[in-house]
């Protein structure tokens, strides 16, 4: 069934499949990189660096691709909210698109959080 | 190699596990990093919020397509739900981590003695008290029959619009009733996820289910839709603080994720009362061992 054809519910269903796949897909190929290179899961590993992880990830460094899909497995819930927001907009169900962009306004708080504590 | 390769057979077990038991996975992550691998019980929690969101992702994809999960109350409750995993999240560094351990063996032997329960029971639902994420993904019918509680999805909703808010988060078959304390459950249902690394699901569908009047399965299924939310919002910030370990999450989550892909289409296959029964002796095991932790003794 095409996006544009599916109800709101299945068109969330398919973000969350995409995101879900594509995040084990990164996992997993950093964890190959991995256990490959040698080195253990309880190495510490390169903090979290968006810069840093891009050059990782052209280099397969197995950092870049472990920070990129951790990084995905968290975004995918938020892709999954703001999808329902454009869902609601669009139906003109206004409760249900404030309530959702009120979701969306709690998860950067917690990036707030999250930064200031850094 | 040897470490990397035991992480993802121990993900892979804990995924089955909690599939089969509708658990998640969440509550054995903790205890399998640290008891087994030696990780701090922050670390151990950043990685299981990863996994749980994971697993939860999956399943809810199924549980929408189905027409199982009610949408419009998950997205109401998981406000809340978020709300406490951001105060969880911070609340979770400024605690001593043998707090966390003491609070996860209580929860452990809770949810043991509730599983006990459950599992002497002649006919008991599968994951009824205690789910976590989900059911079985192939456990979750779509249109089943009035007498499972849940509403066929032909039947026709009334438009959006000229009916109260709270119809509108009904459905044929069931109305929801007290908002409010739900809304206040759903709260300290985050701040658990976020100090514990679990998905909530332990506090959530019986709020749900019991509270609310919302059919088991459509609790369990819902359930599993916020706890994506919960768990992620929470993730970010233990993420942000430096609290997750990706080198060990990699193949921890692989690992669950497939483990909970196996669990999920075996369900059928496994005699799920013995399964139980197994569960709860690992469970009062890893809840000793943590207890230990949390008195300083291991």
């Amino acid at each position: 069934m095409s996006w544009v054809g599916r109800s709101l519910e299945g068109r969330i269903a398919r973000v969350l499949t995409i995101g879900t796949l594509v995040a084990v897909g990164l996992l997993l190929v950093g964890s190959v990189l991995l256990l490959g290179s040698g080195r253990s899961p309880l190495d510490s590993a390169p903090a979290l660096d968006l810069g840093r992880m891009w050059a990782d990830l052209a280099t397969f460094h197995p950092a870049g691709a472990l920070w990129l899909g951790l990084i995905v497995v968290i975004a995918t819930p938020a892709a999954r909210v703001a999808a329902a927001l454009a869902g609601y907009a669009v139906q003109g169900e206004r409760e249900m698109a404030v309530i959702s962009g009120l979701v969306l306004a709690v998860i950067a708080a917690g990036v707030v959080a999250g930064t200031l504590g850094s | 190699m040897e470490v990397g390769l035991l992480m993802l057979g121990g993900g892979i077990v804990a995924g089955v596990f909690g599939s089969l038991l509708g658990l998640g996975g969440g509550i054995l992550i903790v205890p399998l990093l640290t008891i087994g691998f030696g990780l701090p019980v922050r670390e151990a929690v950043g990685i299981s919020l990863i996994c749980v969101i994971m697993t939860s992702g999956a399943s809810a994809a199924v549980f929408l397509e189905r027409d199982v999960a009610n949408l419009r109350l998950g997205m109401l409750l998981e406000l809340f739900t978020a709300i406490g995993a951001v105060v969880g999240g911070a609340v979770a560094f400024l605690i001593d981590q043998r707090y966390l351990a003491g609070m996860l063996a209580i929860l452990m032997v809770y949810v043991a003695v509730t599983m006990l329960r459950s599992a002497t029971r002649p006919a008991a639902a599968p994951a009824e008290a205690v789910a976590d994420t989900a059911e079985p993904l192939d456990a979750a019918g779509a249109a089943s029959s009035p007498a499972s509680g849940v509403p066929s999805s032909a039947t026709p909703a009334a438009p959006p619009g000229r009916v109260p808010f709270i119809d509108r988060l009904s459905r044929p078959g069931y109305r929801v009733r007290r908002l409010k304390l739900g809304a206040v459950g759903s709260v300290g249902a985050g701040i658990l996820s976020a100090l514990l690394g679990i998905g909530g699901g332990v506090v959530k569908v019986p709020l749900m289910h019991l509270l609310m009047g919302v059919p088991l399965r459509v609790s369990t299924a819902t359930s599993n839709l916020m706890i994506g939310i919960t768990a992620s919002t929470s993730a970010i910030v233990y993420l942000l603080r430096g609290g997750i370990a990706p080198y060990a999450a990699g193949p921890t989550a692989v690992g669950v994720f497939i483990g909970a892909t196996i669990g999920s289409r075996s369900a059928h296959r496994v005699d799920l009362r013995v399964l139980r029964l197994l569960f709860v002796v690992v469970l009062l095991y890893t809840a000793y061992e943590m207890s230990r932790q949390a008195l300083g003794q291991a």
